[in-house]
C-alpha cells in the first residue's frame, strides 16, 4: 500500500530527473555534432577520455568548485547573522523583512546587467569611489585575478536572502523555553548560540547548504550576463562551458559528457557537506555512562 | 530563610498583570499558585526565576535582595510546562549542559548526574534523546535537570499538565517528596485545584493578577474569602443565593441534603458521578446543585435542607466574605 502511494511521485521523479540523465549518458558515449551530421555515432568513451585531458575542463572545474564553495560560506554568515537580527522583536522589523528579501526577488540576468554597470571601470559606482578615497583604478572586469570575486560579491548579494529566510523559518522554529531554561541553568547568550541555537538550526543549515550548493555548481546566467565566462576564461563555469560547447560549437556529445561530469563533481560535494554538517550533532553529546 | 515577594508588581502596556503581590514561602514548604488562565501566576514565577524584572517590589531569598539578581545568577530551579529539554542532546548531555556552563568540575559532574539519574530512576534512559521517551519519563528528566541546579528555591511551572489524569494522581506523593527533601521553598503553578490541594502546603488564589486568598487548602475550603475563591474551589461549585439585599449566601452542593421537611423543589437534570450523584433543582432560591448518594432513588418533586453553619455569607458589592 505504502509502495502503491509513492509510485506516482516517484513515477514523476524517474520520468523528470532519470530519463534525462540516462539520455546524457547514452549521449556522451557518442560523438554527435556538426561533424557526424548530427547522428549518434558511439566512440569508445572518447568523449570521457578528453575531459580527463581537458585542460580547460578541469580550470572550471576549479572554478566552479572556488565560486560555489566561497560565495556559499559567506553566505551562510551572513545569512545566520542576518536571520538573527530578523528574529529579534523591534520595530520596522515586519518591512525589513520584505525588503531584505528584494535582491532574491530580482531576476538574475537584471541584477546581474546591474552588478556589471557597478564594476565597470571608469563608469561605475565602485570605481568613482575608488576614486574618491584615493585607490588606483583597478579594472575588476578585466583582470583574471579578481573577476570571478566580484562574481561572487553579486551572488552573495542575490542569494543570502534566500538561506536567512530559511534560517529564519530555523530560528522560529525554536522554543522560547529553552532559551529561558538554558539561562536558568546559567548559560550566557554566546553559549546559548552555539549550544542550542546551532544545533537546532542544523537541519536548515544542511538544506540550504545543499540548495545553494546546487544552484552555485550549476551557476550560468550571473557569469554569462555579468563577464561571458571571462577575461581570459577565468570565470567561466561548468555550465557555462557546456553550454558552449552545444550551443556554440555545436558538440552535443562533449556536452552531455560535461553536464554529467558536473553532476558527479556536484553529487560528491553535496555528500560531503551532509557529512560535515551531521557529524557536528553527534560531536555534542555525551559518550555512554 | 525563604523566598519573600514585598508588594512586586508587573505591567505589560499600562496594564498590571500582577499588582501588589506579597508572598512568603518558608524553607521546605510547598506554595501553590492557583487561579485561572491569566490570573498572573505564570507571570509571578518568571518574575521570580528573573525571567522578567518586576515594574515594583522587591524580591528576597535568604533575606538577600534578589530583585535585580540576572537569572544566570539566580539559582533558581525550574521545571517548565513544556520541560524544555534540550531535543538534539541525550538525557545524559541534557543533565551535563548545565553543570558544564557553571564550570563544574569533571568528576563532580559525573558524580552528581549519576547521583540524580538514581534518584529519579532514569538510569537507563541516559543515552535517549528526549524524543524518544515518554511524558511521564521527561518530567523526571526536567525534575533531575532542576534538582542538579543545586537550587535556593524551586519553581514548578504546571509541571503535570502535559501528563493524563493517571500519571499525575500517581506521580503527585512522589514529586512531592523529591522536590520537598532538599528543604528549600517551593512555588508550584496549577490551574488544577486538585493538584494544588494534593501538592501544597498553602495555597494563593489568584485572580486578574491579585492575590484573592492565601491559606491552607483546607482553610480555602472551609472559610473563602471571597466569591471567587469559594466558586473556584470545591467541585460541584458552590450555590450562591442573592435573594438577600446586598448580601450573597453561599452553600456547597455537599451541604445540602434531601428532607422530609424543607425546601419544596423540582429536578431539572442530574450527572450519576460513581460515588454521588450531582442534581440540578429549580428551588424558590433559584437553581441549586446538589450532591446527594449514589443509591438514593430521585423523583420529579424533593425536599432539600441544609443547616445554618454551613452557610457562608459575602458583601454583595465588594464580594469578600462577611464574618
Amino acid at each position: 500500500m505504502i509502495l502503491l502511494l509513492l509510485l506516482p511521485a516517484t513515477v514523476l521523479i524517474a520520468l523528470i530527473f532519470g530519463i534525462p540523465l540516462i539520455r546524457y549518458a547514452w549521449i556522451s558515449t557518442h560523438a554527435f555534432s556538426v561533424i557526424t551530421g548530427l547522428e549518434l555515432v558511439p566512440n569508445q568513451g572518447a568523449n570521457w577520455l578528453r575531459l580527463i585531458n581537458d585542460q580547460r575542463f578541469w580550470q572550471d572545474t576549479f572554478q566552479t568548485v572556488r565560486f560555489a564553495s566561497l560565495s556559499v560560506s559567506i553566505e551562510l554568515l551572513l545569512a545566520i547573522c542576518i536571520a538573527l537580527i530578523l528574529d529579534q522583536k523591534w520595530r520596522g522589523r515586519g518591512i525589513t523583512r520584505a525588503i531584505s528579501l528584494l535582491p532574491w526577488a530580482l531576476p538574475t540576468t537584471i541584477m546581474a546587467l546591474g552588478w556589471r554597470w557597478i564594476f565597470n571601470t571608469p563608469f561605475g559606482p565602485i570605481d568613482q569611489i575608488f576614486n574618491i578615497v584615493g585607490i588606483e583604478s583597478i579594472n575588476i572586469l578585466s583582470n583574471p585575478n579578481i573577476t570571478w570575486i566580484a562574481t561572487v560579491i553579486a551572488d552573495v548579494w542575490k542569494t543570502t536572502p534566500f538561506i536567512a529566510l530559511i534560517l529564519l523559518a530555523g530560528l522560529q522554529s525554536i522554543p522560547n523555553d529553552l532559551y529561558e531554561a538554558f539561562r536558568l541553568e546559567g548559560g550566557k547568550p554566546i553559549q546559548a548560540f552555539f549550544k542550542i541555537t546551532l544545533p537546532l538550526l542544523r537541519p536548515y543549515i544542511l538544506l540550504a547548504v545543499l540548495f545553494r550548493l546546487a544552484q552555485a555548481f550549476g551557476v550560468f546566467d550571473l557569469i554569462q550576463v555579468m563577464t561571458g565566462g571571462g577575461p581570459a576564461s577565468s570565470t567561466e563555469s561548468l555550465a557555462l562551458y557546456a553550454y558552449l560547447n552545444a550551443m556554440r560549437f555545436l558538440d552535443f556529445g562533449y556536452s552531455a559528457t560535461l553536464m554529467l561530469g558536473s553532476f558527479f563533481l556536484l553529487v560528491i560535494a553535496c555528500i560531503l557537506s551532509w557529512i560535515i554538517i551531521s557529524r557536528f550533532q553527534y560531536q555534542l553529546n555525551e559518550e555512554k555512562t | 530563610m525563604s523566598l519573600i515577594l514585598r508588594n512586586i508588581g508587573r505591567k505589560i502596556n499600562k496594564n498590571w498583570i500582577v499588582r501588589n503581590l506579597s508572598l512568603n514561602v518558608s524553607d521546605g514548604e510547598c506554595l501553590a499558585l492557583l487561579g485561572p488562565s491569566g490570573c498572573g501566576k505564570s507571570s509571578t514565577l518568571r518574575l521570580i526565576a528573573g525571567l522578567d524584572k518586576p515594574d515594583e517590589g522587591k524580591i528576597l531569598i535568604n533575606n538577600e535582595d534578589f530583585t535585580n539578581v540576572s537569572p544566570v545568577d539566580r539559582r533558581i530551579g525550574m521545571v517548565f510546562q513544556s520541560y524544555a529539554l534540550f531535543p538534539h542532546l541525550t538525557v545524559l548531555s541534557n543533565l551535563l549542559l548545565g553543570l558544564k556552563v557553571r564550570g563544574v568540575n569533571k568528576d563532580e559532574q559525573r558524580r552528581r548526574v549519576i547521583n540524580v539519574l538514581s534518584i529519579l530512576q532514569i538510569e537507563d534512559l541516559a543515552n535517549r534523546l528526549p524524543a524518544h521517551i515518554s511524558g511521564g519519563q521527561r518530567q523526571r528528566v526536567a525534575l533531575a535537570r532542576a534538582l542538579l541546579r543545586d537550587p535556593l528555591v524551586y519553581l514548578l511551572d504546571e509541571p503535570m499538565s502535559n501528563l493524563d489524569a493517571q500519571l499525575r494522581e500517581e506521580l503527585r506523593p512522589e514529586l512531592r517528596r523529591i522536590i520537598l527533601n532538599g528543604g528549600q521553598p517551593v512555588v508550584y503553578v496549577t490551574h488544577d485545584q486538585h493538584e494544588a490541594m494534593a501538592m501544597a502546603d498553602r495555597i494563593a488564589v489568584l485572580k486578574d493578577g491579585i492575590l484573592e486568598q492565601l491559606a491552607t487548602p483546607e482553610e480555602l475550603y472551609k472559610s473563602p474569602a471571597s466569591i471567587f475563591v469559594a466558586s473556584f474551589i470545591g467541585r460541584p461549585q458552590i450555590n450562591l443565593l442573592t435573594n438577600e439585599p446586598n448580601i450573597t449566601t453561599a452553600i456547597r452542593p455537599e451541604d445540602i441534603y434531601l428532607s422530609k421537611e424543607g425546601i419544596e423543589s423540582k429536578l431539572i437534570y442530574k450527572e450519576w458521578l460513581g460515588n454521588n450523584q450531582l442534581l440540578l433543582l429549580e428551588t424558590p432560591f433559584g437553581k441549586l446543585r446538589v450532591l446527594c448518594e449514589a443509591n438514593i432513588r430521585i423523583s420529579d418533586n424533593i425536599k432539600i435542607n441544609w443547616s445554618k453553619d454551613k452557610e457562608h455569607y459575602f458583601d454583595s458589592n465588594s464580594k469578600l466574605r462577611i464574618n
